[in-house]
């Protein structure tokens, strides 16, 4: 009887052993797409986040093309190898939210960035609050613009929540001067620079008067930038949008744009994982805590749409021509 | 007394026998709608941008249409274009910043016509529908960019593209001091359309494709050889693509991996709606490049005309759907 229990502590010990060795946690990063320069940014934390914690191993993953059919594809993968975490910047939410509440079912921890309407998720990560932030984007417009002229919004993509926050954040600033004219609102780009180009030009043409462009996706403002030097107006228009220093630096120069802001997308990458780990542990998240990440040391914890929480931070980053070589990426 | 067709069917006839007619008169039809809800449309600016934004497309487009008049089909052509023109525009940047236009072009012409060869030789050896090999060598080339060559977008080009995407044929400031500019790049377009005209109408070659694309049988039968000819449409549109990529850089002024995808279907659409068969054996340069022109068309005066961002997938949609039923519908009499 006694050396039947040994046997079967012994083996259950083998087992559990056996699992402690190989189990190492994994943290697996979907991105909206793979290679362009911000997710290349945000792959930067969570390898920084992988190396700072030898007991995760973090990864990185994302379609080739922007297309939330893929994104999904790579998820559920993902949740067929069954990764301990998964961290997902969701193209579109609601494409994802069915493989991600299999995910959950299924043991796997879920956290999400840039998608506070997520309901299958236990933690969604905010930058900071898209209305907010389109309206601080939008005020840098209006000063720019002396809080008067016609004005035009560009969004990634019509199914880009946020994106289409920031334009209606910026919407709702605008609203205070009266002065401020909105006219052909939320201009799609698919974020492609090419067609944000073209259809900038095509605003031009509608509205020769135009003084103000508010772009969304990371590459609005070059296409928009663009098309504005061409005309040689980029002394009588405004532009501001959200991107990378690096790729706007050469509008930013020239004037063609005159403002971007964003969040730094290594920043996100390190809280997601950092947020992930501590879910993964069953820490708890709590209001005012500090993740130890710039931007994210005092974050606003609230219920979210589903059973998760929503963590915003204050991340927030404006350059212009005469602080954008300040971040090298 | 002799029977008189009366002059509806005989109207009726004349389109039938003319496609590209009735593209034509589309465009006209387009033209005078758009320009009634708003005459900014019949600005030269305006002409100068639908110029610009044809180039590309239409590159693709007469490319397509060989592949298609000899019976093929090709999807591949966005991939081989983006991988042309990224891995030389980096590999120029690297080695030889100061490398002159003309050798860049000759560049994406060569590397375009080789990806385009393989696609030409897969299709041969395979024995399989084209279409098939062509999805196949797009994930291809296209991941061979990704994962090979580079994945992130760069802002300074090569200084002689930046010359090149600037260069203006015609410089105007309108009254109210804006610019626009006829871009140069607009004559690679011309040049592609006269080279492809004489191919088709003025060569054994164009003989050929037209051949094998009517009846295989009857070529083989004849004495044309499938795989010469095969290999020779693949590479063409290729080389046209290769071309279409450095132009696409050199007017963007910048260079990102993940541009030009997701165009086939527009480019095949606009040969379609310019008459080509998508069976093989017809098309015609005039035609194509009519297509061309209302599918840029359509796709860039939404905005003039006040349609809302979220409807205008919907209207391209339903014009595409219709003017194809026409062409369908025409065939079956």
């Amino acid at each position: 009887m006694i050396r039947q229990t040994v046997c079967a502590l012994t083996a259950v010990a083998c087992i559990t052993g056996a699992a402690w060795a190989q189990d190492k946690q994994s943290i697996v990063t979907v991105v909206k797409v793979i290679g362009v320069n911000w997710f290349t940014r945000m792959g930067e934390g969570v390898k920084e986040f992988g190396a700072a914690n030898a007991s995760v191993a973090t990864s990185m993953v994302g379609p080739a093309q922007g297309d939330p059919a893929q994104q999904l594809r790579v998820i559920e993968d993902l949740v067929a190898k069954k990764s301990s975490a998964i961290a997902v910047v969701p193209m579109d939410p609601s494409t994802i939210e069915g493989v991600l509440k299999r995910a959950m079912e299924r043991g796997i921890v879920v956290v999400t960035h840039e998608a506070d309407t997520a309901r299958n998720t236990q933690a969604d990560i905010e930058a900071f609050d898209n209305t907010a932030f389109g309206a601080r984007l939008n005020d840098r417009l209006a000063k720019c613009m002396g809080e008067s002229g016609k004005w035009t919004t560009f969004v990634g993509s019509l199914g880009s929540r946020t994106h289409m926050q920031w334009a209606s954040g910026g919407a709702g600033n605008a609203a205070k001067y009266p002065k401020m004219a909105l006219v052909d609102a939320h201009n799609e780009t698919f974020d492609n620079a090419n067609k944000a180009y073209e259809k900038a030009k095509e605003i031009l043409r509608k509205h020769p008067d135009i003084e103000g462009f508010q772009g969304s996706s990371a590459i609005d403002a070059i296409g928009i930038g663009r098309a504005v030097e061409e005309a040689g107006l980029q002394h009588k228009t405004c532009v501001f949008g959200v991107g990378l220093p690096q790729d706007a630096g050469k509008y930013l120069e020239t004037g063609a744009i005159d403002g971007i802001s964003f969040w730094d997308p290594k920043d996100a990458g390190l809280v997601m994982n950092q947020v992930a780990k501590l879910l993964l542990d069953g820490k708890p998240i709590t209001d005012g805590m500090n993740l130890g990440t710039r931007g994210y040391d005092k974050v606003s914890v609230k219920k979210g749409p589903g059973k998760g929480v929503v963590i915003t931070g204050q991340a927030w980053v404006d350059v212009d021509k005469s602080n954008y070589k300040q971040y090298p990426f | 007394m002799a029977f008189t067709p009366g002059p509806l069917v005989r109207a009726k006839d004349w389109l039938v026998r003319r496609p590209s007619a009735f593209t034509l008169l589309l465009i006209v039809a387009l033209c005078a709608v758009v320009g009634g809800i708003n005459p900014v449309f019949f600005q030269m600016s305006n002409l100068f941008d639908m110029a610009r934004a044809c180039v590309v497309v239409g590159l693709f487009a007469l490319g397509v249409l060989i592949v298609l008049a000899a019976g093929g089909l090709d999807v591949s052509f966005t991939a081989i274009a983006a991988l042309c023109m990224y891995a030389i525009t980096k590999a120029v940047l690297r080695y030889a910043p100061g490398t002159p236009i003309a050798v860049i072009l000759l560049a994406g012409a060569v590397g375009g016509a080789l990806l385009g060869a393989l696609n030409g030789l897969l299709v041969h050896a395979l024995q399989t529908p084209s279409l098939i090999v062509t999805i196949g060598t797009q994930y291809l080339y296209r991941g061979l960019l990704l994962t090979f060559v580079g994945t992130s977008l760069f802002m300074n080009i090569p200084a002689s593209m930046e010359a090149f995407g600037t260069l203006a044929l015609i410089d105007r400031v309108s009254a109210q001091g804006t610019r626009s500019v006829l871009p140069a790049f607009v004559l690679v377009l011309a040049a592609a359309a006269a080279l492809t005209w004489w191919l088709l109408n003025r060569t054994l070659m164009g003989r050929a494709v037209f051949a094998i694309g009517g009846s295989l049988s009857i070529a083989q039968r004849l004495g044309y050889r499938l795989r010469t000819v095969q290999v020779f449409v693949f590479a063409y549109a290729g080389l046209l693509a290769g071309v279409a990529g450095i132009v696409h850089v050199s007017s963007n002024r910048m260079a990102s991996p993940f541009d030009l995808h997701g165009m086939e279907l527009d480019v095949i659409a606009a040969v379609i709606l310019g008459g080509a068969r998508i069976t093989g054996g017809n098309g015609t340069v005039a035609g194509t490049l009519l297509g061309v022109v209302l599918v840029t068309l359509v796709n860039n005066v939404l905005i003039l005309v006040g349609v809302p961002s979220t409807w205008q997938k919907v209207i391209v949609g339903s014009f595409i759907v219709l003017a194809g039923a026409f062409f369908a519908i025409r065939r079956s009499r």
